[in-house]
């Protein structure tokens, strides 16, 4: 998008590994959840977008890492491309994978990740030392992001009702781009040198509420049961975690204004 | 379908769309998207602070195809769970859309300017209450103007495509469309009218946007009722253009009707496209012969 990146390694903040396990884990307990519970009643569908959410915080911060090292105008595109390794990946393994396609959707994206980070990285020379390594991550977050929206979406990733309810009528394009979005405008949002994780992933969860509204007005179609309470759990994580992020603005702006004039010349020096 | 029938449909297509690339030009202004913000972005880094909203949701493609799959899709469940009129669906679909596209703008508005707080740059509350409703009234002129071109083509032009499908490929348009055709009204002129037309960036007026309106100090308000001018007009039409000639090859060439007609369209295609570079040719030459040449030029000479 623009320039403005710090144009080193992403500092402080939660470790890596705590936030990839919280996608990985948090991802797969939240499909596997949806998917088990959802035959007891299909109001425990909403799980499923509660693991995507998960994934897409995930994702956000792995596209904060990697596009610290200056990748202003990359931060859209590489967003895109995790959703698209997610969205081939995720259909490959619900496909062949049955009860264990979700496990199945994120080793295959993990390895077109893999694939696309040493591309990136050895054949168009991009060299980011963390290109390899963020890649596999950010597939892994998309898969998992698109897996659990559909879940949420059909109430099961059985391939056949996914391929029905979610490919079929369309709603994947929302999937792909609302989640692509969840992983791509945290980082591009509070883009500049004075970024901060914990601002950058209250955004990630705000987005990721907003994909879990959008899953539960298509689970609609298949029970009003299952679309409350997707809409109003991931209505209430919505706002919480926008309260957040208008809380760190506060705390991390120059000053925030009602109004008022342009800084003057003796206050820029 | 009669071809008569067909044409009136694009028509139709072609009308709606033109008022979507208008509208999406004009948010993607008002809001200050994509290559110009660029200049937005780094002006205080360069000293320069502003009062302009810096809309950094991402390129105009992925934004607008994001507002439109979100209206496609709640448009679609409104339709096919609650047999609701299309037109309504529409509307509500938009709305949705309208009302997820201003929470990425508040977003945008808060983190960018925050992340550069070593440069001093404030966060003006005031901007963002003026600014967000008007973002989301354009969007959802463009939403809802996407989502009748696309339910025109599933339910009239019998499009394979589901709409949501459709919304998202045609958002990803007309983002392209206005990222290309309206932002360099806004970027090149609007942002650095203080320098010579035709005059380019030189690399030290990185930043120096103007910041100082013909009343007060300008925000993206003045620069859309700048860009409603020509920049978004000029969208407009392209964008209609795009929508209207497209369909109109396969309309009057049919390829339902037979191969040969099938490559007909082909052909016409390509005869448009030629016609087209030409003719661009022609304006770029006579626009430089008219207000160039450049002022390095002279110096050089």
């Amino acid at each position: 998008m623009s320039a403005g990146g710090p144009g080193g390694e992403a500092h402080g903040g939660v470790a890596p590994g705590k936030i990839i396990a919280f996608g990985v884990l948090g991802g797969l307990i939240g499909i596997y959840g949806a998917h088990f519970l959802s035959i007891i009643n299909p109001a425990f569908s909403f799980i499923g977008a509660l693991g995507a959410i998960c994934a897409i915080v995930w994702g956000a911060d792995a596209v904060r890492r990697v596009c610290s090292y200056g990748l202003g105008t990359g931060v859209p595109s590489i967003g895109m491309i995790a959703l698209g390794m997610g969205v081939i990946a995720s259909l490959f393994g619900l496909a062949v994978g049955g009860i264990a396609g979700p496990i199945v959707a994120l080793i295959a994206a993990s390895i077109i990740g893999l694939v696309i980070g040493l591309l990136a990285n050895k054949v168009l020379g991009m060299n980011i030392p963390i290109m390899e390594k963020s890649m596999v991550e950010i597939g892994g977050a998309g898969a998992l992001a698109i897996v659990g929206l559909s879940t949420t979406m059909a109430g099961t990733f059985m391939f056949d009702e996914v391929l029905a309810l979610v490919v079929a009528p369309g709603y994947i394009a929302v999937i792909f781009i609302a989640g692509g979005m969840g992983i791509l405008h945290p980082f591009n949002a509070c883009l500049g040198p004075d970024e901060e994780q914990d601002r950058t992933l209250a955004v990630g969860f705000e987005k990721g509420a907003i994909a879990m509204i959008i899953a539960g007005i298509v689970s609609m179609v298949i029970s009003t049961t299952a679309a409350i309470p997707a809409i109003m759990i991931g209505v209430f994580i919505w706002y919480i975690s926008f309260a957040k992020f208008y809380e760190l603005t506060k705390r991390d702006a120059y000053k925030v204004l009602g109004t008022g004039l342009l800084p003057t010349e003796e206050e820029l020096q | 379908m009669e071809p008569l029938i067909g044409m009136g449909v694009l028509a139709l297509m072609g009308a709606a769309a033109t008022v979507a690339g208008a509208s999406e030009d004009l948010e993607s202004d008002v809001g200050s998207q994509s290559n110009p913000n660029s200049q937005v972005q780094l002006a205080p880094q360069m000293m320069y602070p502003h009062r302009i909203y810096n809309k950094a949701i991402s390129g105009e493609p992925p934004s607008n195809a994001l507002m439109c799959a979100v209206g496609g899709t709640v448009a679609t469940v409104l339709m096919s769970a609650y047999n609701m009129s299309p037109v309504f669906a529409i509307a509500m679909g938009a709305l949705l859309a309208a009302i997820v596209h201003g929470t990425y703008s508040v977003t945008a508005f808060f983190g960018r300017p925050t992340s550069q707080k070593r440069f001093k740059q404030p966060v003006y509350l005031d901007i963002l209450w003026s600014h967000t409703p008007v973002i989301m009234g354009y969007s959802y002129i463009t939403t809802f103007c996407i989502l009748v071109i696309s339910y025109l083509m599933v339910a009239v032009l019998g499009h394979p495509f589901p709409l949501p499908l459709l919304a998202f490929i045609w958002g990803i348009a007309i983002g392209a469309v206005g990222s290309s055709t309206g932002d360099v009204h806004y970027g090149a002129e609007r942002e650095f009218q203080s320098v010579e037309f035709g005059a380019g960036l030189n690399a030290a007026n990185s930043g120096n946007i103007v910041r100082k309106g013909e009343s007060g100090l300008r925000n993206g308000f003045d620069n859309s009722w700048f860009c409603a001018k020509f920049g978004g007009p000029v969208t407009g039409i392209a964008f209609g253009m795009v929508v209207f000639l497209s369909g109109w090859v396969t309309t009057v060439f049919d390829p339902a009707r037979g191969d040969a007609i099938g490559w007909l369209s082909v052909i016409a295609g390509a005869l448009l496209v030629l016609i087209m570079i030409l003719w661009n040719r022609k304006i770029e030459v006579a626009a430089r012969a008219a207000y160039g040449p450049y002022k390095e030029d002279e110096v050089a000479a």
